[in-house]
C-alpha cells in the first residue's frame, strides 16, 4: 500500500515540530549537561527538545493516517508585503528615523492589501506620521530620532 | 470581613485618586478603540498599548493595563455584534446571536445587555477576588519549589486539555513555548543559551515580540487573505434601551453566565473562550425553544459575555495570588509586571497592598467606566468601524512595531517580531495555536527555575514532586486530567463541549 499524505496541515506542523525539537536538542550540546542534582544549562532543553522530537513525529505519522482538510493557500503577497514593512521599519528606525520608518512601513503594507490605492496610501502615511509624532514625541516624550537627518 | 472592608477602602482611596482614574479611564478607552478594531484581540491590544505604560509609576501602570483588558474585551463584542467578525475567539459566541439581533434591527439591546451582564460579572469577579486572594496568598507561602513546578504543569495540562483543536499539537506548541522561553543568559551558569552570537538574544527573547508576532501580524495577514467581506450594520443601531421582556429574559443567562466564567477564569490553564463556549451550550440546552438561537436569542449574547467578563476578571485571581498566569493576556500581565519591576506572586499583597487593592478596586471602577463610555460612545465606535480595513491595518501594523521598538529601544525586537509573525501564521494554518506556545513561553524559566531547585533539595529525588502532598495532588489531578482526554470517549465529549455551540 502506498503511503499518502492525508493531512497536509499535520505532516507539515510534525515536521515544523520535529525540526525546532531538534535543532534545541542538538543544540543543548555544546552546554555542560550536569546531572538530576544539579542540572547544568543543557539539562532542561535537551529534554524538552526530544520530547518536541517524539510528538512532532507522532504528528508526522499521524498525517498519513487521519484525513483532515488542506490547509488554506498561502497568502505569499500578504505575508510577504505585511512582514518586509515590519522588516523594513526595524532597519530604518535608527538611521531613517521614526518619520521615515513609518512613511515606508504604512505605503508597504498597504501594497499587500487587496486594493491599493495610491493617493489612499498616502494620505494615509502622512496623517500616521502627524499621529505618531504627535503622540509618541509631543504627548509621551519617548525619545525617538524623527528624521533621518535629526 | 472588617479586613475586607479595610483592603477594599485601601483600595478605593488609591483607585479613585485623581490620578489613577484617569489612567484607568485612558486605558478603557483606548483598550475600546484599539479592541473595536476588526482582527485585532485583546493580547495584541495590550502588547501593542504596554509601550505607553513603561514611563508611569507601577500603579497607575499596571491599573492602566488592566482597563486595555477590559476595554479591549469590551470592543472585541461591540465588533461581534456590529460587524460579525470577531476581534478575539471568546466573542465568536457573541457573533452567532448578537450579529442575528442586529441585523433584526436590535443591535442597541444587544450591545446594552451585553455591557450590563459583563458589568454584573465584573462586580461579582472584583468581589470574588477580593475574598479569596489573601487565603490564596497565604496557601502560597507554604509553597516550596517543588509545589511550584507542580502547579505549572497541572496549568500547562490544564491549558492542553481546554485548548480547541488537536490535542497533540497544543502540547507540542507549549514545548516550543517552553523551549523559546530559555533562550538566554542562564540564571544559574551564565552561559548565553541559543544565542546565536546575537547580543540582544542574550537578554532572552521578548515576550511582547512573540505575541504582536503571533497574535498581531499572523492574525493581520490570515485576514488578508481571506478578503475584505464585511457587512456592517451601521444605519440601524437602534434605541440601546432593553425592553423589559430583554431584561427579564437576560437576567437567568447573566447568573449562570457568571458563575460558570467564575470557575473557569480561576482554573489554571483556561481561557474565557471555553467560558463563553460553555454558557451557551447551557443556556441552549435550558431554553424551551433551543430554535431561537441562532436568529437572534438575547440570551446567547447576556449569557456568553456575562461568562466572558466573569473569567477576565478571575483569571486575575491566580496571577496575583500565586504568581502563575493562566492564559496567554496573564502572560502579558506577567511581563508587563516584570518590566515595572514587581515579581508577580503572594508577596505583591503584603509589600504593595496599595497596589493589590488600588488594582482590584480599579478593576470594579473600570467596569463600571466600561458601562458609561460604550454606551454613548457607540455612535462614534461605528464610525470607526466604517474605515475600511485595507486603510486600517497598515496602520495596526505601525504601532505594533513602534510598540516592539520602545521595549528596549532596539530594532531587535521589531525583527523578531516579523519572525514570529512569520511562524504564526504558519502555525495556525497548520491548526497549531498560539495561545498555548505563549503561556509556555512565559513559564518555561520558571518551570526550569523550580525543576532546578526542587531536585537540588531533594538531592536529586524525583519523587519529591509526589511525596510532598499540595504537589502530589495537583500532579494527580494533571494526570487524572491527561487521562481523561486520551479515553476516546471522553475525547468525543470534550469535542462536544469545545465546538458544539459553534454550529
Amino acid at each position: 500500500m502506498a503511503l499518502k499524505i492525508r493531512s497536509m496541515k499535520d505532516f507539515n506542523a510534525g515536521l515544523m515540530f520535529m525540526a525546532i525539537g531538534a535543532a534545541f536538542a542538538l543544540g543543548a550540546n555544546q552546554y555542560p549537561m550536569g546531572t538530576a542534582v544539579r542540572m547544568g544549562p543543557a539539562y532542561f532543553p535537551s529534554y524538552l527538545g526530544w520530547g518536541a522530537v517524539a510528538l512532532g513525529l507522532f504528528v508526522f505519522v499521524e498525517s498519513f493516517l487521519v484525513d483532515d482538510e488542506a490547509p488554506t493557500r498561502t497568502a505569499w503577497r500578504p505575508l510577504i508585503l505585511v512582514i518586509g514593512s515590519v522588516m523594513l521599519f526595524a532597519a530604518l528606525i535608527n538611521t531613517g528615523g521614526l518619520i521615515t520608518a513609518t512613511i515606508v512601513q504604512i505605503i508597504v503594507s498597504a501594497l499587500g492589501g487587496h486594493e491599493f490605492k495610491w493617493k489612499e496610501a498616502i494620505i494615509s502615511a502622512g496623517l500616521m506620521s502627524l499621529s505618531v509624532w504627535l503622540i509618541f514625541d509631543k504627548a509621551l516624550g519617548l525619545p525617538f530620532k524623527l528624521f533621518p537627518w535629526s | 470581613m472588617t479586613e475586607l472592608i479595610q483592603h477594599l477602602s485601601l483600595g478605593f482611596s488609591v483607585a479613585l485618586s485623581l490620578q489613577n482614574l484617569m489612567y484607568c479611564f485612558i486605558g478603557c478607552f483606548l483598550g475600546t478603540l484599539i479592541g473595536v478594531l476588526p482582527g485585532i484581540g485583546p493580547v495584541a491590544t495590550i502588547a501593542m498599548l504596554l509601550p505607553i505604560t513603561f514611563n508611569l509609576p507601577p500603579t497607575p501602570a499596571l491599573i492602566m493595563l488592566a482597563g486595555i483588558y477590559y476595554g479591549a474585551s469590551y470592543g472585541g463584542s461591540t465588533t461581534a455584534i456590529l460587524v460579525n467578525l470577531p476581534g478575539e475567539s471568546s466573542s465568536v459566541v457573541t457573533c452567532i446571536d448578537g450579529y442575528q439581533m442586529g441585523r433584526q434591527g436590535r443591535a442597541g439591546p444587544a450591545l446594552a445587555i451585553s455591557a450590563l451582564g459583563s458589568f454584573f460579572a465584573g462586580c461579582v469577579g472584583t468581589i470574588l477576588i477580593a475574598l479569596f486572594g489573601p487565603p490564596l496568598a497565604e496557601l502560597a507561602f507554604e509553597f516550596g519549589a517543588a509545589e511550584y513546578f507542580s502547579m505549572m504543569v497541572l496549568g500547562l495540562v490544564s491549558a492542553v486539555v481546554l485548548a480547541h483543536g488537536s490535542l497533540i499539537k497544543a502540547v507540542c506548541m507549549i514545548l516550543v513555548g517552553l523551549l523559546l522561553g530559555i533562550v538566554g543568559t542562564d540564571v544559574n551558569s551564565g552561559i548565553a543559551r541559543y544565542s546565536l552570537g546575537i547580543s540582544e538574544l542574550s537578554d532572552g527573547i521578548g515576550f511582547v515580540s512573540v505575541a504582536m508576532g503571533m497574535f498581531g501580524f499572523g492574525e493581520i495577514i490570515s485576514n488578508l487573505e481571506e478578503g475584505e467581506a464585511r457587512e456592517v450594520n451601521t444605519s440601524k443601531v437602534g434605541s440601546l434601551m432593553p425592553t423589559w421582556n430583554d431584561l427579564k429574559m437576560s437576567f437567568g443567562p447573566i447568573l449562570r453566565g457568571t458563575a460558570l466564567g467564575t470557575i473557569f477564569g480561576i482554573l489554571p490553564g483556561s481561557h474565557t473562550v471555553i467560558a463563553s463556549f460553555s454558557s451557551y451550550t447551557l443556556e441552549k440546552k435550558l431554553s424551551k425553544d433551543p430554535s431561537r438561537f441562532g436568529r437572534g436569542a438575547i440570551e446567547g449574547v447576556a449569557g456568553p459575555e456575562s461568562a466572558n467578563n466573569a473569567a477576565a476578571q478571575t483569571s486575575f485571581i491566580p496571577l496575583l495570588t500565586l504568581g502563575i498566569p493562566t492564559g496567554a493576556v496573564m502572560a502579558l500581565m506577567v511581563g508587563a509586571m516584570t518590566i515595572q519591576g514587581i515579581a508577580p506572586g503572594p508577596q505583591v499583597m503584603t509589600q504593595k497592598p496599595d497596589l493589590f487593592w488600588g488594582m482590584i478596586a480599579s478593576m470594579w471602577v473600570g467596569n463600571l467606566m466600561l458601562v458609561i463610555l460604550n454606551l454613548p460612545l457607540i455612535g462614534m465606535w461605528v464610525q470607526f468601524l466604517k474605515i475600511p480595513y485595507r486603510v486600517l491595518f497598515p496602520g495596526i501594523i505601525l504601532f505594533c512595531c513602534i510598540g516592539a521598538f520602545s521595549v528596549n529601544n532596539s530594532p531587535a525586537e521589531v525583527y523578531l517580531a516579523g519572525l514570529f509573525g512569520i511562524f504564526g501564521y504558519f502555525a495556525s494554518k497548520w491548526g497549531c495555536e498560539p495561545g498555548p506556545l505563549l503561556l509556555g513561553f512565559v513559564l518555561g524559566p520558571l518551570m526550569e527555575e523550580n525543576l532546578r531547585r526542587a531536585m537540588l533539595i531533594s538531592r536529586g529525588d524525583a519523587t519529591v514532586f509526589f511525596t510532598r502532598p499540595i504537589s502530589c495532588g495537583m500532579l494527580v489531578v494533571a494526570l487524572f486530567l491527561l487521562a481523561i482526554i486520551v479515553l476516546p470517549q471522553m475525547r468525543k465529549k470534550r469535542a462536544e463541549v469545545v465546538y458544539e455551540s459553534a454550529d
